[in-house]
């Protein structure tokens, strides 16, 4: 909310501008009801029909004028609403990718809705800008007109307005709630249908579209409740505006009769008066309604609701050097919550340079959690992970991400040459630097078939395979400088033989490498074990592990049964 | 021109009897409307006679008061009728393409849209109707008013409606235009963010987010520039809509002062001549609400489309102890004459290169989905695991219980069977915690997957490469824990590996669509091709 402010007043001089131009829009509001009761007055009642015609072309060159001006404010209000949405979407893409503790990767659905609440912060900052200015500027102009041609009515008028805004000002806040209750049940249904169409094989599989259907009518019952009661207090609204628009009709014819034969209001001014209230006062009046409780609520709805999906990015801190390339994990603890079972405990391990560990283990124990140790992406709820010496997240972050790197088992490809997405992390390499790391990894036969390095790649790798993808952002590591690489599963879609290529290549680099292990095949070309079985961790080398764990003899027993001499165990 | 929609568009307002009393409100507010200027005029005539009147001010409270009230009843009314309207579209539907089951005719997001996009819009057919008959009325009503008052003001004022609707006209076709390349943009700038979304980790473990963010808001200054655009637009159309209202108001003027001359009108006519131009003008603003009915005839359409579909037999089970056998059976391209005879209680593996057919071998045996032509014989429930669970209900305990009734005891045993239990009880809330806060990785899912498929203690068990993420050592645990928890059973499995296939009683080897080879895994081992399947040909 206060981003959206401070981003409304650094664009203060379009805000001015939209302001001034809306000072124009305004002076028909301002003479209008005074020009058609002196056309009346002076003309047409006095018999004067030249007058009366004059005056009223003065009054439509007013028209036209002002119109001049609402034009100017909706050309003018791409200044204002265009760079707003800019500011929005850069924070919110900036907060989704800066926060790498948010543990719920946002779907294809959650970036949708943050595209529409961003769309609709845009056109309701616009609706704003032009509703609320349009009643600020039209209900001043009125009432000054009114105060200027029959000023011993104005506090008759005026006070019943007042009365009626200050009672809405007071219903707004339950008013914002019931809007936020509609939203909150749009998205519902959206999500509960959304969750059950995506899956309609498990529904069919799980013979459950009784249940299916539940989940979505609870939702879809829900909205339409909120709805309607969202009605009740619009309705309630409406009232309260409504009588306050006509009670000073009413008020004026009711009291004006005593003013005009004492001759302190003529004809014109009563005229005047009412020509003010009905065609400039109650139709602002409507406006402000209509647009606070719809447009603004939705705004601040849209706003809270993106807060939400993109808490502000935080920055990284640190400032030491370590001082060599060892990395170490000292008594390291982690779960991922106070209550849950931690998944690692007590963990302690040194790695130097040319060490080269596996990590295995049944999935979901926490192999993955090292990696994020390892990188500095989670910290441990005690015990401490030091680089070279120093608590990685100490670690200045220009060296950390320049010496420690990690692939996830989710490839990252965007839209571009194949170039920038192989020099993502190393900026400056020639191009037959690049050609060879893709070559170490494996990846220049796929390099060749896309068309070289000056190649295009779709959205997400579109056209590749999994292992493809993953063969990109292997040689895209290797192209880097890193002492510590870290294979987090990195090479799962890839066949046995190219995952031992790729394993093989790192391993030559001479810095640490660390493999979070998808195959057990990896474990034999690492010079150091990690098992991770839930209970204490288990290190040593292959050899030692087999002759002394009866688990890891249990795992690798299990990755081959068949027994069959052409499918034996790779060599070391 | 009848649209398909259209007849249940019908049935939707004829559901309900609240159309009726919102248009007799209607009625009766648009009447008080229609009064309300005349009985203005007559209060604003008596104020400058100088002389207060009370039935002439009771006269215009009432009407005031029978509009505001009008109005009030009108929006709940409204809300009501279409919310009650487009929750009832919503359950049909969404009952109907649960029924259409699986494969679905309608791609999910296309789905979701008429459920949440044309739903509303076709529930709201009720009020758009009426909101334009209330309109059309009292524009009709308006221009009868302002003959009454003097001929010659309706005639200038009917000159200036149809210039009016040309003027409207214009605007829809200029932005069309900048719409679409401000919505391609837009979906430019979600496609890249996605993109970026899915390499989070890469992105948060380099440290790139600002590179990133850059990368991602490339297309904005086009988005700006179409923005701006409609802005533009929106301008040129302002303009002209600010024009018209007051040349047509003093039009309407300059012919009430000549009648105020003349003795026809008084002072307070003109008021009142002013009133009616501006509920007469009311027709104009009601162009978009054409838009609005034709919009929603299309969605009524597109909802009918899926109501009309038809759903497909699919051959119920017959209880019994878990055979399964196809005869000359055919789907699509997928499958292509497949005879297979599965005995109650082995373990079948299905192998073969992608694209073989297995997963649509494997959703026909268990009548996941229905065949084009041939017949599928089984007897016995089948429970389904496979690849990607796609996971559902309100906790992830209640996700593996999911279209049964099986209480937490018998969730929780599922659970150990597929060898998920230790994962989910280090969860923030355990089973209670709701699927949406319960990160679980790809092998996680499958057990849970799998876990869903043991609660229902079927007769037959098919696993669509159910285990394909888990490493070796856990898939050997979730196998041995198979054949504890359910002792005997027929089991199905789809299968890239060669130790699955070796443990198999019988391994069903499919090539495009058809049967190439059925036997042990040891017999069709001395076969090039299929040791090909395994190795990728290497």
């Amino acid at each position: 909310m206060r981003f959206y402010f401070s981003t409304l007043a650094g664009h203060r001089r379009g805000v001015l501008v939209l302001l001034g131009w809306s000072a124009l829009e305004g002076v028909p509001a301002f003479f209008g009801g005074r020009l058609v009761g002196t056309a009346v007055d002076r003309g047409f009642a006095a018999g004067d029909p030249l007058a009366g015609v004059l005056w009223l072309l003065a009054f439509a060159a007013l028209a036209v004028a002002g119109a001049l001006g609402q034009r100017q404010v909706f050309a003018r209000l791409g200044d204002v609403v265009e760079p707003l949405r800019d500011a929005l979407v850069t924070r919110v893409v900036r907060g989704v990718l800066s926060d790498p503790a948010h543990r719920r990767t946002p779907d294809a659905s959650a970036v949708a809705m943050i595209t529409r609440h961003v769309e609709v912060i845009r056109d309701a900052t616009a609706g704003v800008l032009v509703q609320a200015r349009a009643l600020l500027v039209t209900t001043l102009a009125a009432l000054i007109g009114l105060a200027t041609t029959a000023a011993v009515l104005f506090w008759l008028v005026v006070l019943p307005i007042i009365g009626a805004l200050v009672l809405f000002g007071l219903m707004l806040p339950s008013l914002a709630r019931r809007q936020r209750d509609v939203v909150m049940a749009d998205e519902g249904t959206a999500e509960a249908s959304g969750a059950v169409f995506t899956s309609l094989r498990d529904v069919a599989a799980c013979d459950a579209a009784d249940e299916a259907h539940r989940d979505i009518t609870a939702q879809v019952d829900r909205q339409a409740r909120a709805a309607v009661t969202v009605a009740w207090a619009n309705s309630l609204r409406a009232t309260v505006i409504a009588i306050g628009g006509f009670a000073p009709i009413v008020l004026l014819v009711a009291f004006a009769p005593p003013l005009v034969a004492s001759g302190r209001l003529t004809t014109g001014a009563a005229l005047a008066a009412v020509v003010y209230l009905t065609n400039s006062v109650n139709p602002a009046l409507h406006g402000l309604a209509r647009t606070t409780s719809t447009v603004v609520m939705r705004l601040m709805v849209a706003l809270k609701r993106l807060e939400e999906a993109a808490p502000p990015a935080s920055g990284d801190t640190g400032d030491e050097t370590p001082a060599h390339g060892e990395i170490e994990l000292r008594n390291v603890t982690f779960g991922w919550s106070p209550g849950a079972e931690p998944v690692l405990r007590d963990l302690s391990l040194t790695l130097r340079p040319g060490d080269h560990l596996a990590v295995v283990g049944p999935s979901g124990i926490g192999k993955s959690t090292m990696a994020s140790l390892l990188t500095g992406l989670v910290a441990p709820d005690s015990g401490s992970v030091l680089f070279g010496g120093v608590p990685v997240d100490r670690v200045a972050p220009a060296v950390r991400h320049r010496e420690i790197a990690l692939i996830p088992q989710e490839t990252y490809l965007f839209t571009g040459t194949v170039r920038e997405n192989l020099a993502l992390l190393a900026p400056h390499a020639s191009d037959s630097h690049l050609i060879d790391s893709a070559e170490k990894v494996g990846a220049k036969q796929l390099l060749d078939r896309l068309g070289g390095l000056d190649a295009s790649l779709g959205h997400a790798g579109e056209g590749l395979s999994a292992g493809e993808a993953q063969l990109l952002a292997l040689a895209r590591v290797y192209a880097t400088s890193a002492s510590v690489v870290v294979l987090d599963e990195a090479t799962s879609h890839l066949d046995p033989a190219a995952e031992a290529r790729v394993e093989r290549a790192f391993a030559q680099r001479q810095g640490v490498l660390v493999v979070i292990a998808h195959r057990l095949s990896s474990a034999l070309r690492a010079n150091r074990v990690l098992v991770l079985d839930g209970g204490a961790p288990l290190l040593g080398s292959h050899e030692l592990l087999i002759r002394t764990s009866a688990l890891y003899g249990r795992l690798m027993l299990a990755w081959d049964p068949t027994h069959h001499e052409k499918t034996p165990l790779p060599k070391r | 021109m009848a649209k398909p929609g259209d007849a249940l568009l019908v049935s939707v307002v004829r559901r309900d009897h609240r159309p009726w009393l919102l248009l007799l409100n209607a009625a009766v507010a648009t009447t008080g409307g229609l009064l309300l200027p005349a009985a203005l005029a007559d209060a604003v005539d008596m104020a400058l006679s100088g002389e207060f009147v009370l039935f002439t001010v009771l006269f215009l409270l009432l009407l005031a008061a029978s509009e505001i009230i009008g109005d009030a009843i009108g929006i709940v009314l409204a809300a009501s009728i279409t919310s009650r309207a487009t929750a009832w579209l919503r359950h049909t539907l969404s009952r109907k393409l649960l029924g259409l089951g699986h494969p679905s005719p309608f791609a999910a997001g296309d789905a979701v849209s008429r459920m949440t996009g044309d739903c509303g819009n076709a529930g709201g057919i009720a009020v758009t109707l009426i909101t334009l008959l209330v309109t059309a009325v009292s524009s009709a009503g308006a221009i009868v008013a302002l003959a009454l008052l003097d001929w010659r003001l309706a005639v200038v004022f009917a000159v200036s409606v149809p210039l009016a609707t040309f003027l409207v006209r214009t605007h829809l076709q200029l932005t069309a235009d900048d719409v679409l390349a401000y919505q391609d943009v837009s979906g430019d700038v979600s496609a890249r963010l996605l993109d970026a979304v899915a390499g989070r980790r890469t992105i948060a473990a380099a440290g790139i987010a600002d590179e990133e963010t850059g990368r991602v808001l490339r297309p904005l200054p086009r988005l700006a520039a179409a923005g701006a655009g409609m802005w533009r637009t929106q301008a040129r159309m302002m303009w002209r809509a600010g024009l018209l209202l007051p040349a047509v108001e003093i039009a309407v003027l300059v012919t009430a002062g000549f009648g105020v001359m003349a003795g026809r009108l008084t002072p307070g006519d003109v008021l009142a001549a002013l009133g009616y131009a501006a509920l007469g003008m009311g027709i104009v603003g009601q162009i978009p609400q054409l838009t609005a009915l034709e919009r929603t005839r299309a969605s009524a359409s597109r909802i009918a489309e899926v109501l009309d579909t038809p759903a497909p037999g699919r051959p119920p089970a017959s209880p019994g102890a878990g055979v399964l056998e196809l005869r000359d059976v055919s789907v699509g391209t997928a499958l292509r004459d497949v005879n297979l005879t599965i005995p109650a209680g082995t373990f079948t593996a299905v192998v073969g290169s992608s694209g073989a057919g297995k997963s649509t071998l494997a959703a026909v045996l268990g009548g996941l989905s229905s065949v084009d032509s041939g017949q599928v014989l089984r007897d016995g429930e089948v429970g389904y695991a496979f690849e990607r669970p796609a996971l559902l209900g309100t906790t992830i305990g209640r996700s593996i219980g999911y279209g049964t009734t099986a209480d937490d005891a018998r969730v929780r045993e599922a659970a150990v069977a597929a060898q998920v239990h230790d994962v989910l009880v280090r969860l923030p809330r355990g089973y209670d915690t709701p699927l949406s806060d319960a990160p679980l990785s790809g092998g996680e899912a499958q057990r849970v997957g799998l876990a869903r498929a043991l609660v229902r203690e079927p007769e037959v068990l098919v696993l669509d490469d159910a285990t394909a993420s888990l490493d070796t050592v856990t898939e050997a645990e979730v196998d041995r824990a198979l054949t504890t928890a359910l002792p005997g059973r027929t089991r199905v499995v789809v299968t890239h590996r060669a130790a699955t296939a070796a443990r198999a009683d019988l391994v069903v080897w499919l090539e495009n669509g058809r049967v190439r080879g059925t036997g042990t895994h040891r017999e069709l081992w001395d076969d090039r091709d299929y040791r090909a399947v395994f190795t990728g040909g290497e």
